[in-house]
């Protein structure tokens, strides 16, 4: 018998095939997660460096980042003196400016987008299919970015420059939701709006009484994508409404790389609390969030 | 009875189309119209100036410059992204344990704003004593010019972009792996295909359409990135991270130029188009 034989055929040989498998198995299980830490650590040690030095004293943010030490990570010398600065500059106007501007959204532009989403999805009618094409796909493909400057004069030849309507309308519509309502909306059964119909409810008795109530998956998903958009959003809030009193947080804590420069607690304190919110409505919502956005880009 | 029936579609529509086709349809409009006009942000008259937009653009160099930096950003960021969020995507579509736990810590960067981002990231690669040259310092690596040298910058941009971009992406492929029935794995592997067959000839082929769709969705975000470019080195130094967004901006919001910029828009839309027609060619079924 060769080497090779007893290796395939005895009971020895069928043990070492085993072993040899079990220790590949688990060195590639090592493999992995060596490789899964890695990419853990990539992701956080930014975020983990900034929150350590906005509670760090200012003159030493970078004394522990250069020449690197463990203390980078680790607030030592742990003060909420960056935090406290912070709101004596008046930070909380731009968080509950911002908190306004996304509750808005999410109230009035959730509602406007259901009802045009159920209309795509329960009714015939006459110009549908061009409707859909000519407002939703074609706003859907262009980004909205790249109209910002004739949505910038329009705004201003209605004098909304600097109000709280120049930074709210725009942002109320979104083909994206609309096209998430019409998709929830297909699945709900014919039956169910024929009994309510045959009982005498009218069309919007019947969207608000029995739809609405059903559908708390894609609210979830509409509140989470118009409130993030919202949290967000910088390009527009920047050119529409620059008076200090009408800043958003992510407009604030540009202005604060230029305004308070070297204050760099105080830079990554604001950072943090624009961070926060949208991780935390993130976190436990993941589910809702990735299927929206991937649903929405992987559907042909 | 019927008459007011026949109503009560478009009366849903209403609110949200005619907001829709105010905001978002009429602008996209008039982007062309306004490149072909002359307008202020001082005065609200307007004048019918032809080409001129696009001539006076087209002559300028800089310009010229913030068009091959874009190209070249492009070029380097949307293949590095790419390729990155496909790989984080198979490792984070392992079947181990706690593996839950790591995809909530690749979810950090989505939830971050590009603001953030860009502050966080912007103070650790601080030329004197930022964070990553700390770490350099270590490795026994010379302080690197990270935002102040034209060799640098750039690539500082990219790895910021990169840095909240690919877990983006990485849903979307990880979306597309999930949507791949075991059944189809496990008969290659019955085959005897082994870990590389089983990428390039089964996995890879089934991802095609969400590589066309990530790939196409990133080039045009990054045409769009903007706040990196304005929060940290407003374009220098030497126009060397001017991109076509960011000098959009400037030329119309800090110079008053809007009917230039109106312009650049659409010579940016252009290339867009151009660039994406390139990515299906290049992706195209054999």
């Amino acid at each position: 018998m060769t080497e090779q034989t007893r290796f395939l055929t005895t009971e020895a040989g069928r043990r070492q095939r085993i072993r040899i498998r079990h220790r590949q198995a688990l060195l590639e299980q090592i493999i992995i997660y060596v490789l899964l830490i890695f990419t853990a650590v990539l992701m956080i040690v930014p975020l983990l460096w900034a929150v350590a030095a906005s509670f760090t004293p200012n003159e030493k943010v970078f004394e522990y980042a250069y020449p690197f030490s463990w203390r980078a990570f680790l607030p030592v010398e742990f003060t909420l003196e960056a935090y406290r600065n912070l709101f004596a500059r008046g930070f909380s106007r731009a968080l509950l400016n911002t908190f306004i501007l996304g509750v808005t959204v999410v109230v009035v532009g959730g509602l406007i987008n259901a009802m045009a989403g159920f209309a795509f999805a329960r009714f015939e009618f006459w110009g549908k299919r061009f409707l859909f094409i000519f407002t939703i796909l074609v706003t859907f493909l262009i980004p909205v970015d790249l109209t910002a400057i004739p949505r910038y004069i329009l705004v201003r030849e209605l004098g909304w420059l600097n109000t709280w309507q120049g930074l709210i309308v725009p942002g109320l519509a979104s083909s994206l939701v609309i096209f998430l309502f019409r998709q929830f909306f297909e699945e709900i059964p014919q039956d169910l709006i024929d009994a309510a119909r045959v009982d005498g409810a009218s069309w919007t008795r019947l969207f608000f009484i029995i739809i609405l109530p059903l559908s708390t998956p894609v609210l979830i998903t509409a509140a989470l994508l118009l409130f993030l958009s919202q949290w967000d959003s910088f390009f527009w809030p920047l050119l529409v409404a620059p008076r200090p009193e009408l800043r958003v947080v992510q407009v604030e804590i540009s202005n604060a790389t230029a305004e308070y420069q070297t204050l760099w607690n105080q830079l990554l304190a604001g950072s943090m609390l624009a961070a926060i919110v949208p991780i935390l409505l993130l976190l436990p919502f993941q589910r809702y969030y990735v299927r929206a956005i991937t649903g929405s880009g992987l559907k042909e | 009875m019927v008459a007011r029936e026949r109503l009560v579609p478009y009366l849903f529509l209403l609110p949200a189309l005619s907001l829709l086709i105010m905001f978002n349809l009429f602008p996209a409009i008039a982007t062309l119209n306004e490149s072909l006009h002359a307008n202020s942000l001082s005065s609200n008259r307007r004048i019918f100036v032809e080409l001129e937009n696009f001539q006076r653009i087209f002559n300028d160099p800089v310009f010229w410059k913030s068009v091959r930096v874009t190209l070249l950003f492009s070029l380097l960021v949307n293949p590095i992204q790419v390729s990155l969020a496909l790989a984080l995507a198979i490792l984070a579509n392992q079947k181990v344990r706690g593996i839950a736990f790591f995809r909530s810590i690749y979810l950090l960067p989505v939830a971050v704003s590009i603001n953030v981002t860009t502050i966080v990231w912007g103070l650790m690669l601080d030329s004197n004593a930022g964070l990553i040259n700390g770490v350099l310092r270590l490795l026994a690596v010379p302080a690197q010019p990270f935002l102040t040298a034209p060799t640098h910058a750039l690539w500082s941009i990219i790895i910021l972009a990169t840095w909240k971009g690919v877990p983006l992406w990485a849903l979307f492929f990880l979306a597309g792996l999930q949507g791949i029935p075991d059944s189809v794995i496990e008969a290659a592997k019955i085959d005897g295909a082994n870990r590389w067959q089983l990428f390039s000839r089964v996995t890879f082929p089934l991802l095609r359409g969400v590589l066309v769709f990530v790939l196409v969705a990133d080039t045009v975000a990054n045409f769009l990135l903007f706040a990196p470019v304005l929060l940290l080195t407003q374009g220098g130094p030497q126009l060397s991270t001017n991109l076509i967004m960011y000098e959009t901006y400037r030329r119309g919001f800090v110079y008053g130029d809007l009917g230039g910029a109106a312009a650049m828009l659409w010579v940016m839309l252009l290339i867009v188009f151009i660039v994406i027609g390139f990515e299906f060619l290049l992706l195209r079924n054999r």
